[in-house]
């Protein structure tokens, strides 16, 4: 039997110690990614693992940088009402914001024809369809009109729904080559879906004209992968790498060992779990592997809802002995070896609004000395015999849910059972696989009274949808909300909406600090920690920077290189 | 015979039409819907966003209005869309179905091709250390879980010795149309998904097989065509395997009915383009229409399979009669 275990353990050693990067050269470049994706229509396409290659063939007017700047792409520069490119105007008695884009000169599609402004025009005019599934529809028919001289076909005055002061932040809204695509929708727009079965990204994907980034498609095998090809009409640098492969393991299990045996050269974004990064990132150390494990901050907000019609719940006081009890910092420490951040509140740190300053908002540092003078004061007190809390009889006990099945939350929730019962308060784990979690309980609220999982957002992200009263998901509403806590508060209801209308940055600001602080105070969620992006890319590879938000590092990969 | 065959295959309709209603209806039960998965992965859809697309897909319909719709559309010989990967389910699963074919036949007669004769030799030499050998073999095939036994596959062949690919269905970018190249590299990618899905099945059938054949070779007419004094070979395959054919014939039927079903686990694993996954996802994912048409073809399958079997009974046995 020792023998055996001996020559297992050997085995494994032998078997992992083995690494065969080939040598990487700009030639061929493999990523694996772990996620799904679908057709590249810009405007149907709704999974991650789309969004993550569209950045490689299809640019928006802007995006969001790497440093979390908003920087132009396909436009020459962002209109603001300081540069004079966009400005205030009143359209059928309605105040709203008209701005001008300039596409530059050399933003051409795949098949050498200019990108000009009624390729917009088209995307706002399919997503406007009824026939047509696009999901975030606002991301486009928030323009209302798109205008150009027929002499200047690339300067575009876009005339928005109201007067909102994100307008310039377009990055979802892409174009589709009118020179191709407005005779698919004049053929089957009046169909039901009839334009999404035939439009040229389903039906040719590798057809030229249809991109306009750095790459163009030379072969997509749905569940296999996507090889990609330098696009010789790219308006930016040509790429270095001359192809790019994208390849889908589904088992993350095995992206290691596909990256040992050089099946990929490197694990995207979309790839490995946290505790298996981890895992990796000790592994490159020990052995010298020629990889690095990268970890940055993102926008993914790890929290736990707090069912505001608990009558448990219902009083502050327990609700802010819940965080006081809480030891984040030794969490994040204890199980992500300090990699991911303690969060404070809803806004990440890479967030321009994010604060973390005790002046604005509520901190609440691990004190459990005051978590049970808040227990004490809400009535609820310790017995001896069972160390538990009771109040009229009744034993302090709530119920706290997430998705069964997830490693990392179902370790999470068990460290902070712990700690919970520390103070007294017992904690009854209940979890349901993701589709009923999110399908059936955290939808129409019907969990206890804690409810763990994460919210994604973007930089300067109006909290509208998750914290207005109106947003309390409902029969009424089709239980679209994103409230799930119940939270309803009549000064962020105000707050959230004068958001959405001010113009001036500072005040912006100020806005999004006040709701902080009353997010803070009035504990509706406990923050937990904010989730880290990771990548693997091999030491050789150049200028790959990690986002940590919804635009992927493809945005850049037309300076990808790997030569020494 | 052709009545009894006929009866069976209007069963057969009859159990598939009965069977995609209940099994329709039950995924209309399952919480969460397409728009739902959505809204999920777009905190910016809005609730006008939602009712829209909900009537888009027809999903505010009573679930037998919903169903009709659809029998409508595959009688009219479309097999629908897929809203997960965007493109007509015929186009997806086609290519899908053929590659889970490949490998689960290559797996199936591989097993039979292993298990049959060990099967046969075991029990002609029960309690031989040949047989506690193959028995071993056996039990380890039946427990060893298939997940294991394919990360082991690929550290071993694939990280270490680097003999077969990791993972994939074919190299990227080989040549389709130069045949042999492209039948030699498919078969590369097959090796060790075929391995790591055989494994189980072999050490089922062998215990199967060997079990049939002591049972048939402890019967009477053995000793019987021993006595008349026939050939070794004849007692044992004409008198033996032919009766210990019948439970042989049950299983491996309901097995070759499975080739187009696909193999999750091992197909997950070594990232192999299979419908078992895809099928799984769109469960998950509530993609009705390639849901459904899976269910279609496996249903079809057992059904098909069992008649199949039961023919074959009567051809092993002239017993059987069909009336």
């Amino acid at each position: 039997m020792k023998l055996s275990m001996t020559a297992f353990s050997l085995f494994l050693t032998l078997a992992f110690s083995a690494n065969s990067q080939a040598a990487l050269s700009n030639d061929e470049f493999k990523i694996g990614i772990s996620q799904e994706f679908e057709n590249f229509n810009p405007l149907i396409a709704t999974m991650s693992a789309t969004s993550y290659m569209y950045s490689l063939v299809g640019r928006a007017l802007v995006t969001l940088d790497a440093d979390g700047k908003w920087v132009p792409q396909l436009a020459k520069s962002i209109p603001s009402m300081e540069n004079g490119g966009a400005k205030f105007a009143t359209v059928n008695g309605k105040k709203t914001v008209v701005a001008t884009w300039e596409i530059i000169p050399a933003a051409k599609w795949s098949d050498g024809k200019p990108v000009v402004c009624e390729d917009f025009k088209l995307a706002r005019t399919i997503a406007d369809s009824p026939n047509v599934s696009v999901g975030d529809k606002e991301t486009y028919t928030q323009i209302e009109k798109v205008d150009w001289d027929p002499k200047s076909p690339q300067k575009c005055t876009f005339t928005y729904d109201k007067a909102r002061w994100d307008f310039y932040q377009l990055a979802r809204t892409y174009p589709l080559p009118s020179h191709l695509e407005t005779a698919v929708f004049a053929q089957y727009g009046a169909q039901k879906e009839g334009y999404e079965k035939n439009t040229l990204y389903a039906k040719t994907p590798t057809a030229d004209g249809l991109f306009n980034g750095p790459y163009k498609i030379a072969e997509v095998k749905l569940g296999s992968h996507v090889t990609f090809v330098p696009n010789q009409y790219f308006y930016g640098p040509q790429p270095k790498i001359k192809k790019i492969i994208v390849k889908l393991i589904p088992n993350t299990g095995t992206l290691e060992a596909n990256l040992r045996s050089g099946t990929i050269d490197t694990v995207s974004s979309l790839g490995f779990s946290f505790d298996q990064a981890l895992a990796f990132d000790k592994k490159v150390k020990s052995e010298s592997l020629p990889y690095k494990v990268e970890f940055k901050p993102s926008l993914t907000y790890e929290h736990i809802d707090l069912n505001m019609e608990n009558p448990t719940l219902k009083d502050i006081k327990v609700r802010k002995a819940l965080v006081y009890s809480l030891n984040r910092e030794d969490l994040v420490k204890a199980l992500f070896e300090g990699r991911q951040q303690v969060a404070l509140h809803h806004m990440a740190t890479i967030d321009p609004w994010y604060t973390a300053d005790p002046k604005v908002i509520t901190i609440y540092n691990y004190n459990k000395r005051e978590a049970s003078r808040l227990l004490d004061e809400a009535g609820w007190k310790m017995n001896d015999k069972d160390n538990y809390r009771y109040k009229d009889g009744k034993k302090l006990s709530l119920q706290f849910m997430t998705t069964a099945g997830n490693k990392t939350r179902e370790t999470v929730q068990t460290y902070l059972q712990g700690q919970w019962k520390a103070v007294g308060i017992e904690v009854v784990i209940k979890n349901e696989p993701a589709r009923v979690f999110f399908g059936e309980t955290t939808k129409k609220r019907k969990y206890g009274a804690m409810a763990m999982y994460a919210w994604v957002s973007s930089p300067e992200s109006n909290p509208k949808s998750t914290f207005h009263t109106a947003s309390i998901p409902s029969d009424k509403n089709g239980y679209s909300g994103q409230n799930q806590m119940g939270w309803s508060n009549k000064t962020v209801d105000k707050l959230v909406e004068s958001l959405e209308t001010e113009f001036d940055a500072k005040k912006r600001t100020e806005i999004a600090h006040q709701i902080a602080k009353i997010y803070t105070d009035d504990v509706p969620v406990i923050p937990l920690y904010y989730r880290s992006d990771i990548a693997v890319p091999p030491l050789a590879l150049k200028h790959f920077r990690l986002t940590g938000h919804q635009y992927a590092e493809t945005n850049e990969a037309e300076l990808w290189d790997l030569t020494k | 015979m052709t009545t009894y065959i006929i009866r069976r295959l209007i069963q057969t309709v009859v159990v598939i039409v009965l069977l995609s209603y209940v099994c329709f209806s039950l995924m209309t039960l399952m919480p969460g819907d397409p728009v739902e998965l959505m809204i999920q992965s777009n905190p910016k859809i809005t609730s006008e966003d939602v009712a829209r697309l909900r009537t888009l897909y027809g999903l505010d319909q009573p679930s037998y209005v919903r169903y009709f719709n659809w029998v409508k559309t595959i009688a009219a010989g479309d097999l629908g869309y897929s809203r997960t990967y965007r493109i007509p389910v015929s186009e997806l699963m086609g290519p899908k179905l053929l590659n889970t074919f490949y490998l689960s036949l290559a797996s199936l007669l591989l097993s039979i091709l292993i298990s049959v004769p060990l099967g046969i030799y075991s029990a002609l030499h029960p309690g031989s250390k040949a047989d506690n050998a193959v028995n071993f073999f056996a039990f380890a095939g039946i427990s060893v879980p298939s997940f294991w036994l394919a990360i082991m596959l690929i550290l071993t062949f694939s990280v270490y010795y680097k003999i077969f690919p990791a993972g994939g269905t074919f190299t990227i970018g080989i040549d389709e149309n130069q045949s042999w190249d492209y039948f030699w590299d498919r078969s590369k990618y097959l090796v060790l998904p075929t391995v790591s899905l055989s494994y189980q099945s072999i050490g089922r059938f062998l215990r199967f097989t060997r079990s049939a054949m002591l049972e048939a070779m402890r019967n009477d007419y053995i000793r019987t065509a021993k006595a008349k004094g026939l050939s070794y070979t004849r007692v044992i395959w004409g008198h033996g395997f032919r009766n210990a054919l019948i439970p042989l014939i049950t299983i491996l039927a309901l097995s070759f009915s499975s080739l187009f079903s696909g193999a999750v686990i091992t197909e997950t694993v070594f990232a192999y383009q299979g419908v078992g996954k895809l099928v799984y996802d769109s469960i998950i994912g509530n993609d009705f229409n390639v849901a459904m048409v899976s269910f279609i073809i496996s249903v079809a399958m057992v059904l098909l399979f069992n008649l199949i079997a039961d023919i074959l009974y009567g051809v092993v046995d002239p017993r059987i009669s069909y009336k």
